[in-house]
């Protein structure tokens, strides 16, 4: 039972039985152990989580911000700040809709990159181990530090440019950061480029357990490749892809690092995602509750989505991991 | 499909693939070890004429970097160094053992909680600008603001799904047999678990405590708002250089990242089998 599957229908079953008999005074002293062990994990959860959950939605429904002193001092506003975000800001409504479009074109494509990369990886050929841990490295690495080098790559002098000079003919210099269309390119070929790894490892370790017996089946009665993999291979496959999508759908809905160190959110606003908006809103602009609710929101909306995106597959994944 | 050899024209995709995903490695290590004329040279030099380490002595001495002008910023990025260290290695420590003991409770007791799935989602999920704001309010009201006590305990909450679950599964691995016959020994079920279960999922544990880490020296968001002037780690240290002089300090910034990615990477290879396991929080085994 892992976290992004919220179902409990394989509840494991309690503690060994007792070897003589009684079993409900063994499952109840099972049950206190279990307990006890999970106990400094909740605690920590409770404190470091759930109660700041808890003190970012009460600010939500108020007027507070640093200067008008404690919290509980605040003004209750109902719920002003959600309003105004939903009708009024948008700001707000950019910000999410360019986030979903730059998750949806990272998402397409590193799936199909990643994808491609692990088909190709299902063929013999020498030195694979090695190159298997090479195309793992952009994972490996700081989103902080990916950022950086894409910044860097990207300079108005950088060596992108220098490449596109040398293929197209000269003077095709391209101010990455200064056009918006160009930003968002720029910051989604970094992301493309440090999580496309993450879809095909995962790709190939679905591709890898994929059982022979249906595709040799398969073969046997006269499928052709392109059939067995569309028909055979990609429907046993899909668990692990939806699993892989919704891992990267959590992260890349986040989306920070790497902008904040590509290009600030800018020019203007062009690359300005959620988290980004948040932060400005918070730690530039001081609209604590209001950057809270705009949270809310996005919380909502987004464990909305992941709900969607499992409901399909929710009793395959039980089976996939056994 | 399993067996066949790649074609030219796919060991050709292979390649330029390759190329691809190992430029920006080698754009990185080359800047770190270029000399301070050959920094923002227009155009970009590829390879130094004369590679250097000056930048990572640079990067450690509070006076050479004055002369860059990024004295009135952080100074040297030895701070950021041990603030990295310090935060990421306690908090990896406590994550893992926290973490551990919830494993084996939820393995072999079945003591979860029906809500746990949904407040990990909507922890993992909330955009972390936003519940900094709630530890900024928090801390500041009980003296935590600005120290690494504060930021370990955030990291430690932040990584906890990630190593229940990613240990959960290697205790899941292991055969409830074993400990059953510690047990009928005589074994109380606490030893058992300290003699055996533990012992037995020692390559998981490392292997654990390693992605843990990952995710630790990482992180960048909660460190960057909740320190001011006691607390640094080092990709905060690196964005406040890029901020401070507009990125033009290439070769020392480049030497930082260098030092900052290249653990990683190291250890990223060292689990690279289990790499899947802890980014699914266990879900996808290998």
């Amino acid at each position: 039972m892992n976290p992004p599957v919220a179902t409990s229908s394989d509840a494991p079953d309690l503690s060994p039985a007792a070897p003589h008999g009684g079993g409900k005074p063994a499952r109840a002293k099972g049950g206190n152990i279990g307990l006890a062990l999970t106990l400094p994990g909740q605690i920590v959860s409770v404190l470091v989580l759930v109660i700041p959950l808890l003190v970012a939605l009460y600010m939500s429904f108020t007027d507070w911000s640093p200067t008008r002193g404690s919290l509980f001092d605040a003004e209750f506003v109902g719920f002003e700040n959600y309003s105004e975000l939903l009708i009024w800001d948008t700001r707000f409504l950019y910000a999410v809709l360019r986030t979903l479009c730059i998750s949806a074109v990272c998402l397409a494509l590193e799936f199909t990159f990643g994808l491609s990369l692990a088909v190709l990886f299902m063929r013999s050929f020498r030195g694979k181990s090695l190159l298997f841990s090479a195309f793992l490295t952009p994972m490996m690495i700081l989103p902080v530090v990916v950022g950086y080098i894409f910044w860097m790559l990207f300079q108005s002098s950088g060596p992108v440019n220098q490449i596109l000079e040398f293929v197209l003919g000269p003077d095709v210099a391209l101010e990455w950061f200064r056009s918006a269309p160009l930003a968002v390119t720029a910051v989604i070929i970094t992301e493309v480029w440090h999580w496309t790894p993450l879809f095909f490892l995962i790709l190939l370790s679905g591709l890898n357990s994929v059982p022979e017996n249906p595709v040799r089946a398969a073969v046997i009665l006269g499928a052709n490749p392109r059939q067995v993999f569309w028909r055979v291979i990609m429907p046993t496959l899909k668990p692990v892809i939806i699993v892989a999508f919704v891992i990267r759908a959590m992260e890349i809905i986040k989306l920070f690092d790497e902008v904040f160190m590509l290009t600030r959110g800018g020019p203007g606003s062009a690359t300005e995602t959620i988290s980004l908006y948040i932060y400005k809103l918070a730690f530039n602009d001081f609209q604590l509750a209001y950057g809270a609710a705009a949270a809310f929101l996005v919380l909502l909306g987004a464990l909305g989505l992941i709900h969607l995106l499992l409901m399909p597959v929710r009793n395959q994944l039980l089976e996939v991991k056994r | 499909m399993l067996s066949k050899k790649l074609t030219l024209f796919q060991a050709a995709l292979l390649a330029a693939a390759l190329a691809v995903v190992l430029f920006p490695v080698f754009w990185i290590l080359m800047t770190a070890i270029k000399p301070p004329t050959d920094w923002n040279a227009s155009p970009a030099i590829w390879m130094p004429s004369q590679p250097t380490l000056v930048n990572f002595k640079t990067l450690f001495d509070p006076d050479a970097l004055k002369e860059y002008g990024v004295g009135g910023v952080s100074q040297s990025a030895t701070k950021a160094v041990f603030g990295s260290l310090l935060a990421s290695i306690t908090s990896t420590a406590l994550s893992v053992l926290i973490g551990l003991f919830a494993a084996i409770g939820i393995s072999r007791y079945g003591a979860e909680n029906k809500s746990t799935p949904l407040v990990i989602l909507s922890g993992r999920m909330f955009p972390p600008a936003a519940i900094a704001v709630p530890f900024v309010i928090i801390f500041s009201n009980i003296g935590l603001t600005d120290s690494y006590v504060g930021l370990i305990a955030i990291y430690v909450a932040a990584t906890l799904p990630f190593s229940t679950w990613m240990l959960k599964s290697f205790v899941d691995d292991l055969p409830r047999e074993i400990e059953e016959a510690a047990m009928i020994d005589g074994t109380s079920r606490m030893k058992a678990h300290l003699t055996v279960t533990i012992p037995l999922i020692r390559g998981g544990l490392f292997a654990t405590t390693m992605f843990i880490f990952i995710l630790n020296w990482s992180e960048f968001m909660f460190a960057l708002v909740l320190s001011y002037s006691n607390v640094s780690t080092i990709p905060v240290q690196l964005a406040k250089y890029v901020t401070a002089t507009a990125g033009t300090l290439y070769g020392v910034q480049a030497a930082l990242a260098v030092l900052a990615m290249v653990p990683l990477v190291i250890v990223g290879y060292l689990i690279q089998g289990h790499l899947a396991r802890g980014m699914t929080f266990g879900a996808i085994k290998q």
